[in-house]
């Protein structure tokens, strides 16, 4: 066979090596964004998303939405460019769990014996939906970034919440109030996380009475849709084909 | 020749995926806490850890034990370290092998961070109730923020029994009682569940039909728009209604089954009590002090005054944990870790009993393999070379009063 011969002799095998491809792609995408969506989170959104202790009504909801509405915008903007497949957020979420889980079920747990239900990562997957959804309506990015990327901010914490509330349960304990995550964070001993280097409930944020958390969602947003747009122009640089030679790509 | 050249590099590559293999099984426990890496200065010149207790050196699941004792927080705290103005009491165990069931200072629990004051001595208590089995060097140990982990003592635990046996109950104050254990995890479980399995059917509307080459060659072709069809639409119109529905509904569900939360819990703790120690009626001046590189001894020249109305002995120094008797004056009964104690490591070239008014200079040595095994020899290799420690002096009746000794220290290297 030349170079200029097809490698296929019927429609029938193309379908299949275009299927074969699609997983190949499929497969490789979805754990390339998940060691580096994974790394990405963990460093930059880390404790808040590790210790249940750490996940409060306001810096939890303000900064996870931020960092990890990263991955998503720029996956998106590569899947819908090129391919016109609504599943960028999604993909990329659901491979940053399915990471994560891993991470809390062998290492926290399996290797280092703290409770699941003190390590559990967050829930991104309706934040994603959505986000998916108003880009495949949409087709356009910027109403993607402005209402999907807002929605992403604003559902994180109701999304949440059903997981979380049980831990927000006070308990009293010699003497003092604690929730029950707060007694976790006390109980379960971590050598190298001492209590000053938990940032939760610190701000200015004090004219709201308890009402802090839609506030902080509503922040959120909106920084949510300035690094989306950040993150599809990343996403699209990525996306270049100057780095390949050959015509027609 | 060629053949034996290859089948020399084959076996090669076979007993180097061997020892990469069997160096893999080789997984020794990594017991301690890295306290022998800290910084000597650290260790000499921040928290002075004494009368230490471990309740028990062996405990079954469940069981509580305590580690309770004092520490003096050094007036001249180094510069190179922030100030611990927020600290916390914390314990250096290797992960949750017991959980911290409480921890006192001054009498006060400090779930939290709280302010030291420098100069000052403070009594504590740490309460730890077993988790999982096996021996542990379990750590005093006190964070500062700006300075790092200040490690204290360490001393091997056993703990017996079998983890499926613990558990930590709990009653909430709207009257349920829990076990934290494993409180809330079904619903953790279920929840991730569900919102994973409609993430998961999302995918699998868009990955059940061809994907990337077929979708690629009808956009660059500008057939883009046939690619997003009427049912398309409607499906995704019904995940988006779905998923803000659900999380209404749960929302709702939530607030109904737990309608009483609070927020999570945060502060700095500040006006911790601390010991008022009797004002001491000794003076020691230090005239000079010298380490001895190859002797492994720290050598001081000290000139004591006794202005009490009782002679006086000089029985311990005490620096960076480590423990320098003298045997004459003093032995341990507290069972304190025996690589932090030197019972014979200290000596005085007159410790003859100091009367009351009496000044003397004596050559005070102290001496023991815990320089270089707890790596203060590298003291001298430390940006500010300066030593501090606490001595101990006894009187007649067995009286103890703490003397704080800090000034520079010279190293002799022959």
């Amino acid at each position: 066979m030349s170079a200029s011969q097809s490698a296929v002799r019927s429609r029938a095998e193309a379908v299949q090596v275009s299927r074969t491809l699609d997983w190949m792609i499929l497969f490789t995408l979805f754990t390339a964004v998940l060691g580096g969506y994974h790394i990405h989170y963990m460093l930059t959104g880390g404790d808040w998303d590790f210790w249940t202790d750490w996940k409060d009504r306001r810096l939890w909801v303000t900064v996870a939405p931020i960092v990890s509405i990263t991955f998503p915008a720029a996956v998106q903007s590569m899947l819908w460019y090129r391919y016109r497949l609504p599943f960028g957020a999604v993909v990329c979420v659901m491979a940053l769990m399915i990471g994560e889980w891993i991470n809390r079920y062998l290492n926290f747990w399996g290797w280092t014996y703290f409770p699941v239900n003190f390590c559990f990562p967050s829930n991104l997957v309706p934040g994603a939906i959505i986000l998916d959804v108003v880009l495949m309506m949409s087709s356009s990015f910027v109403l993607t970034a402005v209402i999907g990327g807002m929605a992403w901010g604003l559902v994180f914490y109701p999304g949440n919440w059903p997981i979380i509330a049980p831990l927000h349960v006070p308990v009293e304990y010699n003497g003092m109030m604690f929730t029950l995550a707060d007694l976790q964070g006390y109980h379960y001993v971590r050598t190298g996380t001492p209590e000053y280097i938990r940032m939760v409930e610190k701000g200015t944020l004090r004219t709201f009475g308890k009402d802090v958390a839609p506030v902080s969602a509503f922040f959120s947003a909106f920084v949510c849709i300035i690094i989306y747009f950040l993150w599809h122009y990343f996403g699209r640089w990525f996306n270049k084909t100057d780095f390949i030679s050959g015509e027609g790509i | 020749m060629k053949t034996i050249k290859d089948k020399i590099a084959k076996l090669s590559f076979v007993a180097l995926l061997l020892a990469v293999t069997s160096a893999m099984f080789y997984t020794p426990t990594a017991s301690a806490h890295g306290e022998k890496s800290q910084a000597a200065f650290m260790r000499m010149r921040t928290i002075h850890w004494f009368d230490l207790d471990w309740s028990k050196d062996e405990v079954a699941i469940n069981d509580t034990m305590t580690i309770s004792g004092k520490f003096h927080v050094f007036a001249g705290w180094p510069e190179t370290v922030d100030k611990p103005e927020v600290s916390f009491l914390n314990i250096g165990i290797p992960g949750p092998v017991f959980i911290r069931a409480g921890s006192w200072i001054g009498g006060q629990l400090v779930p939290r961070s709280v302010t030291l004051e420098l100069g000052e001595t403070y009594e504590f208590k740490v309460l730890l109730k077993a988790r999982r089995p096996g021996d542990w060097h379990v750590h005093t140990m006190m964070n500062v923020e700006g300075g790092g982990p200040i490690i204290g003592p360490g001393k091997w635990v056993t703990i017996t029994g079998s983890m499926g046996d613990f558990v930590n109950p709990l009653t909430t104050l709207t009257g349920d009682t829990i076990d934290l254990e494993n409180y809330a995890l079904d619903n953790v479980y279920f929840w991730h569940a569900l919102w994973m399995g409609i993430g998961t059917a999302w995918l699998l509307f868009w990955i059940k039909r061809p994907m990337f080459i077929p979708r690629h060659i009808a956009v660059t072709s500008g057939k883009a728009d046939t690619l997003i069809s009427a049912t398309d639409k409607k499906v995704a119109i019904a995940f988006a209604v779905g998923t803000l529905g659900l999380i209404m509904v749960s929302m709702g569900s939530t607030n109904e089954k737990y309608p009483i939360t609070t927020p999570l819990q945060a502060g700095l703790m500040r006006g911790i009590q601390w010991i008022d120690m009797p004002e001491t009626t000794i003076n020691v001046k230090v005239e000079d002090a010298t380490y001895r590189v190859p002797g492994r001894a720290m050598q001081m020249t000290l000139t004591i005054t006794n202005n009490g109305d009782s002679s006086i002995r000089l029985g311990e120094f005490n620096t960076a944990s480590v423990r320098f008797l003298e045997p004459n004056v003093l032995e341990d009964e507290s069972g304190y870790p025996d690589d932090l104690l030197a019972e014979e490591g200290l000596t005085v070239s007159d410790n003859s009993p100091i009367a009351p008014g009496e000044s003397r200079t004596v050559e005070v040595t102290a001496s023991d393999a815990a320089w270089e095994v707890y790596r203060l020899a590298d003291l001298i290799y430390d940006p500010d070379s300066r030593f501090a420690g606490l001595l101990f002096f006894f009187d007649e009746d067995g009286n103890r009063q703490m003397v704080m000794v800090d000034a520079p220290l010279i190293p002799t290297f022959i």
